[in-house]
């Protein structure tokens, strides 16, 4: 057990190269994408458009693989892998076609595949306005417009673009940037899956029903190894350390206690009660009991027990979002209102032919 | 609670953000560069749903109902500006606006190469046909 600790010490090296060790699938993705969509890019001379593709496919495929992990082969896993390629595909037929009325029909396919994903997000109001809106009329207003600017055929600006390398790097160091991201946070959420599993051990009886919610604490180690405090500081006043050094040692002390279960259920409670100001110190989604929520826009966070579950949005929520809109969201509906109007009026003045024009 | 995760639809909206960034910095037609801006606040309304689903309450429900009034005002401008100025350069090209710029600013080379232009089409050449008949002079019977 005491070299499991020595392994879960943080490795203390440069942050590139850890980015490196932890991110290469992403980085080694983003680099694939990035060939990809250039190779893609409209471009004066002769485009690999094949070569582009493959690599395209490569890097959507191998993202589907890696990064998403969608548990069984349920309806709602195989119908959200369905729109998700869908919509990305389309996004990169959208910035790379050379006929924009052929991207404007992209960009249909991306909204009507997002619809697709309000659908399974349990959104069906914002799923058909967004068809009424979007692809109902956006789309067909962009297409009035190119036809109407588009008589003479095609222009040499849709033939080449600009600077194309450097804005598919730009982009896609963004997507690393916020994937890499995403990942961290992703790993994180195992610790409060780690605070759920400590609490109920905490208040089970026997060591095997206490072994059986825990697992294996090698595992436990090493998911948790994000949490280890950084630097053995002999004295601090910084709360999160504290609070991070209290709950390893918690952990640590567990980890030791197999044999007397009062003092690991002890330990378990400690571990849970430190991880909870962890928690509460690195910041979370959750507001604070402090601030007032009406009820109208579904249960209010702070209102949920302590360690109840978080339950999801049911699908059947179309009254209540307009309740929610006419009762807490009332000033900002108006406000919209009244912003449409103006854009409406703006619209006519700017596109309304003067007469000395004519 | 849910076979697909948070993680998974935030992943896709990221996705679509970076792709519309990329299609709004590299491309020249002004049409197909608002189309990306709109692709990129799809992304967005993916996340907002997501994390109204997960979270169990509408708030993000709400917000991307003020998205989409937003966008339709943005596409309503966007429309008619994009008209203006077709109307002034006869060309949707976002590059021949680049010399806007202060007085004492030097201007923005575009430096990328035009496409060629098209091969022009060889005139047609009749073949000779047989030998070049005498032609008579001509005199004026005055």
């Amino acid at each position: 057990m005491l070299t499991l600790f020595l392994q879960a010490e943080p490795i203390r090296q440069g942050p590139l190269r850890q980015l490196v060790q932890d991110g290469w699938p992403i980085l080694l993705l983003a680099l694939v994408g990035v060939i990809g969509i250039y190779l893609l890019m409209p471009q004066p001379g002769r485009r690999r458009l094949a070569w582009g593709a493959l690599a395209s496919g490569v890097a959507l495929v191998a993202g589907g693989v890696l990064l998403i992990r969608a548990e069984m082969a349920l309806a709602e896993t195989i119908l959200f892998y369905a729109f998700a390629g869908i919509a990305v595909v389309g996004g990169v037929m959208l910035i790379t076609q050379i006929n924009p009325v052929h991207a404007a029909l992209s960009f249909a396919l991306v909204v009507l595949s997002t619809c697709g994903l309000f659908l399974l997000q349990g959104a069906p109001f914002l799923m058909a306005s967004t068809i009424i809106v979007y692809a109902g009329a956006i789309v067909v207003t962009f297409l009035f417009v190119i036809m109407l600017a588009q008589q003479e055929g095609q222009s040499g600006a849709d033939q080449r673009s600009r600077e194309p390398f450097v804005a598919t790097l730009a982009g896609f160091v963004l997507l690393g940037a916020l994937l890499i991201v995403l990942q961290r946070n992703y790993q994180r959420l195992s610790f409060d899956a780690y605070l759920d599993k400590f609490e109920r051990a905490s208040r089970a009886e026997t060591s095997q029903e206490i072994l059986s919610i825990l697992g294996n604490f090698e595992e436990i180690i090493q998911d948790l190894r994000s949490e280890v405090p950084e630097a053995p500081a002999p004295k601090t006043t910084d709360p999160l350390i504290e609070a991070r050094r209290a709950f390893w040692n918690a952990v640590h002390d567990a980890s030791f206690s197999l044999k007397s279960v009062p003092k690991l259920k002890r330990k378990l409670a400690e571990a849970h009660a430190a991880g909870l100001t962890i928690r509460s110190l690195q910041g979370s989604l959750v507001p604070s009991a402090a601030l007032p929520l009406s009820g109208n826009s579904g249960p209010p966070r702070n209102a949920v027990a302590n360690g109840e579950p978080v339950r999801g949005l049911p699908a059947y929520n179309v009254a209540a979002l307009g309740r929610s809109l006419f009762t807490d969201y009332l000033l900002p509906v108006e406000l919209a209102g009244v912003l449409l109007l103006v854009a409406t009026i703006g619209a006519i003045v700017i596109a309304h032919r003067h007469k000395e024009a004519s | 609670m849910s076979p697909v995760t948070l993680h998974n639809y935030l992943i896709v909206g990221a996705i679509l953000f970076a792709l519309g960034m990329i299609g709004f910095l590299a491309r020249r037609n002004m049409i197909i560069m608002f189309l990306s801006a709109e692709m990129m606040l799809q992304g967005v309304a993916i996340n907002l749903t997501a994390f109204a689903r997960f979270r169990g309450n509408l708030q993000g429900q709400a917000f991307v109902l003020f998205i989409l009034a937003v966008a339709a005002c943005e596409a309503a401008i966007a429309l008619a500006l994009v008209l203006m100025l077709y109307r002034r350069s006869r060309s949707l090209d976002i590059s021949d606006w680049q010399e806007l710029r202060e007085a004492e600013l030097e201007p923005v080379v575009d430096e990328e190469p035009l496409p060629p232009p098209p091969p022009e089409e060889p005139l047609p050449k009749l073949t000779p046909a047989g030998k070049e008949p005498a032609h008579p002079q001509e005199t004026s019977h005055v």
